[in-house]
């Protein structure tokens, strides 16, 4: 019974649904083409298409309509289009989902860490200008404070905010009470995810645990009653944990390890060994077996010692993302873009940054219908200039590597409107009256 | 003899002795100065409105405050050196017009539509920040404990008339009763380091007495009255004529329904118009999300009604539309025309001297340092405006490096990292 129950609001399921309904939308949507001429809404005209799902990587245009991605071609003729963006010059990416941010931003006088307070900041103040459509809220909520943290910021945000829930109940107010160990309840969280929030929430937090692996297991035990993976900040350790008995004991295969190149003095265990500045052999073992690392560039969790011995030894993170927080902003971080032009600096082709931040995320928080640009999927895009020059990207240890690309958002477009247009390409033009 | 010998001997060592104790007294403070500065700026274009510097000049931060201004000030003499030649120095950018009493709540009060200030100002060059009137006297002090005293940036503001400041987008019309010039005057005075000036707008009745009452408080405490849009029963002649001088009016260059353009349909600035700003008015831009046009700024500039202050009015929809921060407001001015240190002059000195506070907005040897360096980078870029309309140009600014009271609050490049080696 309890099985059949799981089974019927497992969230497979619920997007198996979904999916039935695209393809009648779609077909649909193939019937209203044959009858109009002007069939297009928007139409991007002479980029470059990244999608790497649909491993395509040359000259493309893409056609939306009705906020869907409508048709992907190599020349789609203007007279189609009811608005045409020449984009000549740039890269059309699926739009970017940083699956790392705190973004339940409030006013709680008690609360001393990112849930409800002023260190989280507003998703569409820094998703939009960096080519970010979907954001992934890392555990600021638990189960207590979700529904408030959905009605005061997900449901008032442009930008698409899912969650993963805290394992504590009352997700980041503070570090005491996350050491609190009654207030894991795995059947609850379960019940959040599979029964009240199912298109939302995405998966279990597990962060800045003191004690052994309790949070870890009572993470991974709501993962599996609710079929989500769990993503853990390991860093709060003294001394710190066995990272080898996380990656190979205690994580299932598709749960998330991130702060993946920090180095910390204590706490965490780093993945690249700190006097030989080898990637140690268990971390190459464990991504083998499914786990995945997440960069969660933060305020204090990314440092070049470990990231560029650990490029140079093949060992990739699978997903890139920012840990947006108010620490992190104004330092080495900045924002999304940024920690993307990071992995340009150190030689990652932009091909494979793309999906890393899109296609790779969107797989991990089982959101198949994210990140791509399939016919018929949400047109959540981004348009990118890739700039020349000499350009300083820095550390959580203000150590600098030098690059020679960054890259800039030019247009963002969220469910086919424009929100985000840094050069007003979309914008009709306007001469200066001599 | 001998013993005038050896006394004269004992006197030229005295002499010598006291000759060394005088050059260690001379030398020493030397070589404790050797490590002096905390921070050297070096190479860059200075420029800095107030003290009329326009030229190559290093800058030298020690304790927080601006230490010493020169043509060459030796890399040794500091713990900390950055090359920003080629770089624009100038004083950290204020930001007048801002709506950052974020919250949770809908709106702008304690609100979402409001926007945190160091998400923002940093990044923009911007040290120091004015809430234009989202609070009153009552809401004040909630906004001074959740936004004002944790925030990096400096955060200032007008108090509005309206004792809980102004929430919706949309004017309203308050019982006029509530308007209070005694207790908008003792807010004032209880925080006048916070509080630069009282604010009108969101005003839909026919009533003067909210203007009058905002602009008597102002008067009393010897401040600005921040005049703002959304009055619609106020017309522009008799808004300009009442405003006194240094009162400040906000989205200048607009071009809505809601209130006269300051350009005619001949594209001449209205006499009144000029006369206001021969009176003293001064002129903010409040760009916004309509709150800036083409049409109204570039006649207004060949005209020479140049903006006072590039005022952003940052908030939730104008912060992704043209708006998109106070450096993109300032290089749609390199792009219509206004000259380099006439912006960085309305973007630190002139808005600094509108608020009263002369200690800012200069780097004068003792002032806070609050530093901005700039750079200008060429390509092709676009502005629009709030109508859609769209200017192409070729330059840009770009915040390189914020220092707030000597510390570095932003590095765009890494400028004050050391380089990573493998």
């Amino acid at each position: 019974m309890t099985v059949n129950m799981s089974f019927l609001f497992n969230k497979i399921a619920i997007y198996k649904k979904v999916y039935c309904r695209f393809s009648i939308g779609f077909v649909l949507l193939i019937i209203c083409q044959f009858s109009y001429a002007q069939e297009i809404d928007i139409l991007l005209k002479g980029a470059h298409l990244i999608d790497p799902k649909n491993k395509i990587d040359s000259k493309m245009d893409v056609g939306i309509v009705n906020g869907k991605i409508a048709r992907v071609a190599k020349d789609i003729p203007i007279a189609s289009a009811a608005k045409i963006i020449d984009v000549t010059g740039f890269y059309i990416t699926p739009g970017i989902i940083d699956m790392h941010v705190h973004v339940f931003q409030g006013t709680d006088k008690y609360s001393t860490s990112v849930g409800n307070s002023s260190r989280s900041q507003q998703a569409d103040a820094f998703s939009f200008r960096t080519g970010v459509t979907t954001v992934v809220d890392a555990g600021s909520s638990g189960w207590r404070n979700f529904p408030l943290f959905k009605e005061q910021t997900i449901d008032k945000s442009q930008t698409r905010i899912l969650a993963f829930l805290n394992v504590i109940g009352n997700g980041m107010i503070g570090r005491f009470q996350e050491q609190d160990v009654n207030d894991m309840n795995p059947v609850m969280n379960a019940h959040m995810i599979n029964r009240l929030y199912p298109t939302i929430l995405v998966g279990i937090k597990s962060a800045h645990y003191w004690g052994e692996f309790t949070s870890v297991d009572k993470a991974v035990e709501s993962g599996k009653l609710a079929n989500v993976p769990i993503m853990v900040d390991f860093g709060e350790h003294n001394p710190a944990n066995s990272i080898e008995s996380l990656f190979l004991k205690h994580l299932r295969p598709g749960d998330i390890f991130t702060h993946t190149f920090s180095e910390i003095s204590t706490g965490r265990e780093s993945v690249v060994d700190e006097k030989t500045r080898k990637v140690k052999p268990f971390v190459f073992e464990a991504q083998k077996r499914g786990v995945i690392f997440d960069v969660g560039h933060g305020g204090g969790a990314f440092s070049w010692a470990q990231a560029v011995p650990a490029y140079q030894q093949g060992f990739y993170p699978n997903v890139i993302s920012s840990d947006l927080h108010d620490q992190s902003m104004n330092s080495g971080m900045k924002d999304m873009a940024n920690v993307m032009s990071k992995f340009l600096a150190m030689g990652m082709s932009f091909q494979d940054v793309v999906l890393r931040s899109t296609w790779n995320p969107a797989q991990v928080i089982q959101r198949p219908d994210l990140g791509h640009l399939s016919v018929g999927a949400e047109a959540d895009l981004a348009v990118f200039n890739v700039r020349e020059g000499e350009f300083g990207y820095t550390d959580v240890r203000k150590t600098a590597v030098v690059g020679t690309k960054k890259l800039e958002a030019e247009l963002t477009i969220r469910a086919g409107k424009v929100v985000w247009d840094l050069n007003g390409l979309s914008g009709q033009k306007w001469t200066i009256e001599k | 003899m001998t013993t005038n010998k050896s006394n004269s001997d004992l006197e030229i060592c005295a002499f010598k002795i006291r000759l060394v104790v005088l050059f260690a007294f001379l030398i020493l403070p030397r070589l404790i100065k050797a490590q002096e500065i905390d921070l050297l700026l070096k190479g860059g274009r200075l420029l800095d409105p107030k003290n009329s510097i326009d030229s190559k000049m290093d800058v030298a931060v020690k304790d927080g405050k601006i230490y010493r201004i020169a043509a060459e000030i030796p890399s040794s003499s500091a713990k900390k050196v950055l090359d920003v030649s080629g770089m624009i120095v100038s004083p950290g950018l204020i930001n007048i017009h801002t709506h950052v009493y974020a919250g949770s709540k809908p709106g702008f009060a304690d609100g979402q539509s409001s926007q945190l200030p160091d998400a923002f100002a940093p990044r923009s060059g911007i040290t120091t920040v004015v809430d234009a009137g989202t609070t009153g006297w009552r809401t004040f002090p909630d906004f001074k404990a959740k936004v004002v005293d944790p925030s990096l940036t400096r955060v200032l503001a007008f108090i509005n008339i309206f004792e809980t400041g102004f929430s919706a987008g949309s004017a309203f019309e308050p019982d006029l009763n509530t308007l209070d010039v005694q207790m908008t005057v003792d807010a004032i005075k209880k925080y006048p380091d916070f509080i630069a000036g009282t604010r009108i707008g969101h005003y839909k009745g026919k009533s003067w007495i909210p203007f009058d009452k905002a602009s008597q408080a102002a008067q009393i405490t010897d401040r600005p009255l921040f005049v703002e849009c959304h009055m619609p029963e106020y017309s522009l002649e008799d808004q300009l004529k009442k405003m006194r001088s240094g009162d400040i009016i906000t989205h200048s260059f607009e071009n809505v329904s809601e209130r006269m353009p300051i350009v005619d349909e001949q594209g001449k600035l209205r006499a009144f118009v000029l006369e206001a700003q021969n009176r003293g008015v001064l002129f903010d831009v409040g760009h916004g999300g309509v709150g800036f046009w083409f049409d109204q700024a570039i006649p207004a500039l060949k005209q020479g009604l140049l903006p006072n202050s590039f005022g952003t009015d940052e908030h939730r929809t104008s912060m992704n539309a043209g708006m998109k921060n106070m450096l993109n407001v300032m290089s749609k001015y390199l792009t219509i025309g206004m000259t380099i240190p006439d912006i960085i002059a309305s973007g630190s000195w002139k808005p600094a001297k509108s608020i009263k506070r002369e200690d800012l907005g200069n780097l004068s040897i003792g002032s806070v340092a609050d530093i901005a360096v700039l750079s200008i980078i060429n390509g092709k870029y676009g502005y629009v405006d709030s109508g859609g309309n769209r200017i192409e140009g070729n330059q840009k600014f770009e915040a390189e490096l914020t220092v707030r009271a000597g510390r570095i609050i932003w590095d765009l490049n890494g400028l004050a990292a050391t380089p990573y080696t493998k």
